[in-house]
């Protein structure tokens, strides 16, 4: 689980997130709505220790990300708009490196491919060179890391703009799945119908602060837009 | 674990990348190209030298069978002295030659003694090409100073920032894994890689030039790695401490490129003018001209010159009931005139060793400087056995003179059975523990610089922006 | 439109701060170079003219000896330094300055500066000629790789295309304002290269025409950089590329070519040692007329031809002194000898050149390198003349001094003696550096190349300008 008390990020005089409160569980899928340059992007980033905070803290499963930056790293996995690999490396490669840096050195190459099987990236999909795969192919590849390593927190960051309706989809299928295996999902996104969809909550943020917080059985598909959209305005 | 994982794929990933490949093709290249023409120079100069000691022998062999020969009144002392018994004085290539050249082009290392010239105004220099001088040559040492950084620059230039711009880096960071062992693990990879591939080559070049090294070569060997790895740490180092600054990789590739041909031409050539002109030679043009007028102003006062020179010298025609006045003569006028030329002389000498100890101090500004030097060393072609060399020669000279001056002034023809008493030249190689003294300085003057980069490195790398603004 | 781009361009390079750090460090080093060079060029001229004019004196002032023992003594001359040596002191520091000429035996030339020199020799001189060789081609290198490759990667080039901005005027506009910036260090550069020309204590007229054609070449070089650099980065993806690309280039000509070339000809080329060569024309000096012993075959028949032509019975009736006629009989038998093995080894040292200039086609640094030590007056065939000048004194010396004693000195044998008079009567050592048109036919390798590599870079451009894609 994840959770940020008065989170606070500030560049000199401009604060780009503004105390920051929000509480993610076991099985829950939290996805952080707003324009660009809400603060989006700085929460993950904040959550991630990539960034020092101002003020205020962020916690996985209860420890301080800035106090125990490498500890709460053992939990977490990260999910950008684009999954970066090393393109001359195959799938299975990256996904063995970036497991073994997580601390799964007793994962064998059967291991690997069963959770590339689980995505659903084959065996030969698994042995060619990452430059060769598509966008979606390498998100799967990113959520086959976060299998590997047995992450409770997944940290997503827009992982389905650009994406065609297909693989946008399969994506969600894999999301609602690790949430039933108890993981504690934040994602950021324009994507409302996507929100909606998978999500379990919806927090709107804008100008570095969030202004409204929703539980999606609340609301229906046209009420997100709506009030989204009522929110932007002034 | 976490370092072995990294430095692990780090590996499998640069051998997956071309640069690789093409970087080491191109460095084995030059080793062999490098290494192949030092030993086409040690040949060349260990051939000439045989020549030398053959023309002699078989002169000494001649002139012994003719005085041997019954009837034989023997050689007047001055005409061996300045002809006849003219000996070699060869310097031979030093231990590891074959690794660098160094200055042994422009340097001669023959010289011809005889009794009236100063060995110092002697010109026995090779015959060579001038535009190759002025170049340098291809050798290993080349290949070590210049080229090998350039190839450490290439393969690192970008470790951290490629990673950065291509996003992987992001990806690699929310594993738990600080950034410094990431970074640590990258250097090492490529380190181990490329310092490998030096030490095996130039371990190779040994072992093909100069047979498997035992004792005092396997010391020497063991210097020139130290040199080579450290050489290469300083610029693995500097390649770190620019990629911690987090620029782009375009702006690491300039800054490097900029900084390696700052150290490795600009610095050493700005050493080079400030050294020429804060100790400057004295000119051998002046010289020329210094001896000449020394020369015809002894000839002019001969006889008066004659009578100081007995005085001077009483031991000399000690035994001789009245000595040969042509000779002492013509021995007065070469004494007055290296006496007219001493001062210029000294001159030379004092300036080039302040120069040399100018250059010394400048090893610790430039790694490059250090490095060649320290090579210099160990191969066995250094300025300090040079000048060992030169020292060498003077004293055989010396001796040779004080041998026959006594000969020349008492009539005493050389004979048969004095020609096995004239000993031969032969060098006597510096010894281990001045050049080891010497190399460790420029070890020292490698390792500073290195570790001040390093800690800068660590340092920087605090502020580094994974993200954000 | 093109005008606005080459502004553009201008004033992006100008605002860069680490190109104009670059910039500032090459001028100031550029400027230093050309001091230091001067003021040596001032020491070393000012002493080898004092050293013949010396030189001259103790031969002028020699007491009355016999002509033949004035020719043992000889007579020192000394290289002068050309005019534009300050820019480019080319091979000087590597050759002989002073050449000791005497009867019987061709000196070689003595006093090269470099022996008095430490290690650190071996990374070269700071000059003009380097600065102008290696640093300022990779200014150009830092200043051109990006200029279009980086507007490709920011998506810039795009936008310039889609405002209808034809390929042909960005590059053209680029290359018009990355000249402009290099103008500003090259322009005051040559500026103060001429101003030290014409204030410097120079004997203006010997650089009068090979400065500007220096000037000439040294544009074609670096010019042909700014368009292959254009080029290469017009054709590459990334500006990163472009980079990796042109630095190899500057890499292979200016540290590897010059190298490799040194020891490629010194392999398929080799020279005898020294010591082999003097020993081989010693052996065939030893086997012919030798004028101090009287009893050598070629020498007898040399007399009785003498004697048969003079109708006499002996050397002391003749009119003239048989000393000076054998004296020089022996002098041109050496001098035979001698042009023989001299001859063979300057031909491999001249192929030895070739093979370089050759060379200098594939890497034009090379060919820039001979250019300019040959306009300044400072390459290999430039000491080879002054050492083929001093060889050609030496023998008008010998042999005048030969016919003196020959022709004054009848029946004195080698009692006979001059003075001063004579002395002062011997012609004076002038060397005449070479005629600009034979300098420039010379080199015609190195022009050959500069104008390939320079319009092969145009046609490059060209190419690359007509296919230009925007990303």
């Amino acid at each position: 689980m994840l959770e940020a008390i008065e989170l606070t990020k500030t560049y000199g005089d401009h604060t780009v997130l503004d105390r920051l409160s929000l509480h993610v569980g076991p099985g829950e899928i939290y996805c952080l709505l707003g324009a660009n340059g809400a603060g989006k992007t700085t929460t993950i980033n904040l959550f991630l220790d990539f960034i020092p905070r101002s003020s205020g803290t962020a916690r996985i499963h209860g420890m301080d990300v800035a106090e125990h930056s490498l500890e709460t790293k053992r939990h977490l996995a990260y999910i950008p708009e684009q999954v970066n690999l090393y393109g001359n490396l195959s799938g299975l490669e990256n996904l063995s490196y970036l497991s073994r840096l997580g601390g799964r050195t007793d994962l064998g190459t059967d291991d690997l491919l069963e959770f590339l099987s689980r995505v659903g990236l084959t065996v030969d999909t698994a042995g060619r060179p990452v430059r060769t795969y598509s966008k979606g192919m390498r998100q799967k590849v990113g959520i086959a890391a976060a299998i590997a390593k047995r992450a409770g927190v997944l940290l997503l960051d827009e992982p389905t703009s650009g994406l065609d309706p297909k693989s946008s989809n399969e994506f969600s299928e894999l999301l609602l799945m690790l949430r039933a295996e108890g993981v504690a999902i934040l994602m950021a996104t324009h994507d409302l119908f996507r929100a909606k969809e998978t999500g379990t909550r919806v927090g709107i943020m804008k100008h570095g602060r969030l202004v409204a917080s929703l539980d999606t059985s609340e609301v229906g598909h046209t009420d997100l837009e709506r009030i989204y959209l009522e929110h932007m305005h002034d | 674990m976490l370092l072995y994982t990294i430095l692990k794929y780090e590996l499998r990933l640069l051998a997956a990348d071309r640069t690789l490949a093409v970087v080491v093709l191109l460095l084995s290249l030059s080793v062999g190209y490098g290494v192949s023409n030092g030993f086409a120079w040690t040949e060349f100069q260990r051939r000439t030298l045989a020549t030398a000691a053959r023309e002699e022998a078989g002169r000494f062999q001649e002139l012994k069978s003719r005085l041997a020969a019954p009837g034989s009144r023997g050689v007047p002392a001055d005409q061996f002295g300045s002809t006849l018994g003219t000996r070699f004085a060869g310097l031979p290539p030093g231990p590891l030659a074959a690794l660098v050249i160094g200055q042994s082009d422009i340097l001669p290392y023959v010289t011809s003694i005889t009794t009236t010239d100063h060995p110092s105004l002697v010109n026995d220099v090779e015959i060579e090409n001038p535009t190759h001088l002025l170049t340098g040559r291809f050798d290993l040492g080349f290949v070590v100073v210049t080229l090998y950084p350039l190839v450490i620059l290439a393969l690192s230039y970008n470790s951290l920032s490629a990673d950065k711009e291509s996003g992987t880096l992001a990806q690699l960071l929310s594993q738990p894994v600080t950034l410094r062992t990431l970074l640590l693990g990258k250097v090492a990879a490529r380190g181990l890689v490329v310092i490998g591939i030096a030490v095996a080559i130039s371990v190779g070049g040994v072992l093909l030039t100069a047979g498997v090294p035992s004792g005092e070569k396997l010391v020497r060997l063991l210097l020139w790695l130290a040199l080579v790895a450290i050489y290469g740490a300083f610029w693995f180092t500097l390649a770190t401490l620019v990629n911690a600054l987090g620029w782009s990789s375009a702006t690491n590739a300039l800054t490097l490129a900029g900084s390696w041909l700052l150290l490795v031409a600009v610095v050493p050539a700005i050493a080079n003018v400030v050294v020429r002109s804060t100790h400057p030679m004295p000119s051998r043009v002046e010289l020329t001209l210094a001896l000449r007028t020394a020369s015809d102003r002894a000839h002019a006062t001969g006889p008066r010159l004659s009578s100081r020179f007995l005085e001077a010298h009483p031991e000399l025609v000690k035994g001789a009931a009245e000595a040969d006045e042509f000779a002492v003569q013509s021995l007065a006028v070469q004494e007055a005139t290296e006496q007219g030329i001493t001062e210029i002389l000294e001159d030379f000498e004092r300036q080039l060793s302040r120069q040399q100890s100018l250059v010394d101090r400048f090893r610790f500004v430039s790694p490059s400087i250090a490095t060649l030097e320290g090579l210099q060393d160990v191969a066995g072609v250094g300025s300090a056995r040079y000048r060992l060399y030169l020292s060498q020669v003077a004293s055989f000279h010396d001796h040779r003179r004080d041998y026959f001056r006594p000969r020349i002034l008492r009539k005493e023809p050389i004979e048969a059975n004095d020609l096995d008493d004239l000993p031969a030249f032969a060098f006597e190689e510096e010894s281990l523990g001045s050049v080891a003294g010497r190399v460790g300085t420029a070890l020292i003057g490698l390792t500073l610089p290195t570790l001040v980069l390093a800690v800068m490195s660590r340092s920087v790398l605090r502020r580094y922006r994974i993200a954000g603004y | 439109m093109v005008f606005e781009i080459a502004r553009k361009e201008f004033l992006d390079l100008l605002r860069d701060g680490r190109l104009r750090w670059c910039g500032a460090i090459i001028a100031a080093l550029l400027l230093a170079a050309t001091l230091v060079g001067w003021r040596s060029w001032r020491e070393v001229s000012a002493e080898r003219a004092a050293a013949q004019t010396e030189a001259n004196r103790h031969f002028d002032e020699q007491e009355e000896k016999n002509p033949h023992a004035a020719a043992h003594y000889g007579l020192y001359v000394f290289k002068q330094k050309p005019s534009l040596s300050f820019l480019d002191p080319g091979v000087d520091p590597y050759t002989g300055v002073s050449i000791h000429l005497e009867a019987h035996r061709r000196n070689e030339a003595k006093d090269r500066p470099v022996r008095d020199s430490t290690a650190i020799q071996r990374f070269g001189e700071l000059t003009a000629a380097v600065v102008l060789q290696v640093l300022l081609p990779l200014l150009v290198v830092f200043l051109v790789f990006p200029v279009i490759a980086a507007e490709r990667e920011q998506g810039t080039l795009r936008l310039l295309m889609s405002l209808g901005v034809s390929p042909r005027s960005i590059v053209l506009g680029k290359l018009i304002g990355v000249t402009a910036a290099l103008g500003l260090i090259v322009v005051p550069a040559a500026a103060l290269g001429m101003l030290v020309l014409l204030a410097g204590g120079f004997h203006s007229e010997r650089a009068w025409p090979h400065a500007p054609i220096l000037g000439v070449a040294y544009s074609l070089y670096l010019g042909m950089f700014v368009v292959v650099s254009m080029a290469v980065s017009a054709r590459c993806k990334s500006s990163r590329h472009a980079l990796i690309i042109l630095m190899a280039l500057w890499i292979m000509n200016t540290t590897i070519a010059p190298r490799f070339a040194t020891d490629l000809s010194r392999r398929l080329l080799p020279t005898p040692s020294s010591l082999e060569f003097q020993s081989s024309i010693g052996t065939e000096l030893k086997a012919g007329i030798d004028g101090h012993h009287v009893g050598d075959e070629r020498l007898e028949r040399l007399k009785s031809e003498l004697l048969a032509k003079h109708r006499v019975d002996t050397v002391e009736e003749l009119p003239i002194n048989f000393e000076g006629v054998a004296l020089q009989a022996s002098e041109d038998f050496g001098n035979e000898v001698h042009d023989r093995h001299r001859g063979r080894l300057e031909k491999t040292l001249g192929r030895q050149d070739t093979l370089r200039k050759a060379l200098g086609i594939l890497f034009p640094t090379l060919a820039i390198r001979e250019l300019s030590m040959a306009l300044a007056g400072t390459d290999n065939d430039h000491a080879r003349d002054f050492a083929d000048a001093a060889e050609s004194h030496r023998r008008k010396l010998v042999r005048e001094l030969n016919r003196d004693l020959e022709v004054n000195g009848a029946g004195l044998g080698f009692m006979y003696q001059a003075g001063p008079d004579l002395w002062r009567s011997m012609p004076r050592f002038r060397h005449r550096p070479q005629e600009l048109p034979e300098i420039l036919t010379r080199q015609t390798l190195g022009w050959v190349s500069l104008v390939t590599w320079f319009a092969a870079g145009i046609v490059l451009l060209n190419g690359a300008t007509h296919s230009m894609r925007v990303d």
